[in-house]
């Protein structure tokens, strides 16, 4: 009888780690999903923040075009930072 | 014209016109289905919590998949010092979900189409993370924009680059949900137009490509949601745990 107790309880054990396993895959599927649908936009709204900003500053300086220029520039760098960062973020989940 | 891909989007006054200090207040269809699936959530969850039994229903399972998929999220993104902020992260992330997905129900609206409702949210995510980082870091919460190990020649450009990074927060947030959200609805109506206008002989592959795009749109509404609601949970984790 006290066998049959024992198996249970380790039959128990295993499933419940195998279901761990399981999970733990899942979630990370989906979340390397949601990641890898993240970068264009990231790269994208950088871009644009930064050439609104120029443009506003060039307004208030009344120096058109240049700080539109070069803050279009500024944006585009930023925006590679994002996507840096959120890969790395990725290979650190790994 | 109901064969216009874009009428689906066009917001309407339901009811008398409301007009306060010369702006619109009116009770538009988009305020009817926020108001609709903030109501599908209260009840959702009403019901889903309401029995205490061992063997819970499966309407209450399913209150608790979310509960848990949510509290993991939270815990796994920004750690345990963002639990207080759960009951906001979980009534964002199932507002965003039912409007996706009651926007998915044939002549309903999305609200989460307009850039309009996904920017307001995303802006007061923004102001609420600023607000809370300075809150706990005080000033040198300034640090997260001053990279370490930086030489001093290129500090000012990094700066003023890590400055335009954080403010593209909340215009990537919102136009990945909004951009989503509508390029799916409009080429769900187009392929529906594509069905009409082949007629019998030729309708049946855009109707073919319909029924797998509604598939995806779902898998997309629910993705959009998640997204959107890891997203608050990684820049709450820069307020919160600051590593610079």
């Amino acid at each position: 009888m006290s066998d049959l107790k024992d198996f249970k309880t380790r039959l128990k054990i295993e499933k419940d780690k195998l279901k761990k396993r399981y999970l733990e895959n899942d979630e990370k599927r989906g979340s390397f999903m949601g990641f890898a649908l993240k970068l264009g936009t990231e790269l994208v709204a950088a871009v644009v923040v930064g050439t609104i900003i120029g443009f506003i500053l060039d307004n208030w300086f009344d120096t058109k075009p240049w700080l539109m220029i070069i803050f279009f520039f500024l944006g585009s760098a930023a925006g590679m930072l994002n996507v840096i960062k959120v890969a790395k973020r990725i290979q650190e989940k790994d | 014209m109901a064969t216009n891909p874009m009428h689906q989007f066009n917001v309407y006054r339901i009811g008398p016109e409301i007009k306060i200090a010369g702006i619109d207040l009116s009770f538009t269809n988009a305020s009817l289905f926020m108001l609709i699936s903030a109501l599908a959530i209260s009840i959702f969850l009403f019901f889903g919590t309401k029995e205490k039994k061992i063997i819970p229903s499966k309407i209450s399972l399913i209150a608790e998949m979310f509960y848990n998929f949510v509290a993991k999220m939270i815990s796994e993104t920004a750690g345990s010092k963002a639990k207080p902020y759960f009951p906001f992260i979980f009534s964002l992330f199932m507002f965003v979900l039912f409007c996706n997905m009651i926007g998915m129900i044939p002549y309903s609206f999305t609200v989460t189409s307009h850039i309009i409702v996904t920017l307001l949210l995303a802006i007061f995510i923004f102001i609420s993370v600023t607000v809370i980082g300075f809150v706990k870091h005080g000033f040198s919460y300034l640090k997260l924009f001053v990279p370490s190990g930086v030489p001093k020649l290129l500090l000012p450009l990094i700066t003023i680059i890590e400055i335009i990074s954080y403010l593209s927060r909340p215009v990537s947030l919102s136009v990945r949900l909004f951009a989503n959200m509508m390029a799916g609805h409009t080429m769900l109506k187009v392929f529906g137009g594509f069905v009409i206008s082949l007629g019998l002989l030729g309708g049946w592959l855009p109707l073919g490509f319909s029924v797998a795009l509604t598939g995806l749109e779902i898998l997309v509404a629910f993705l959009q949601a998640y997204v959107f609601a890891i997203l608050t949970c990684i820049y709450l984790n820069d307020a919160l745990n600051l590593h610079h």
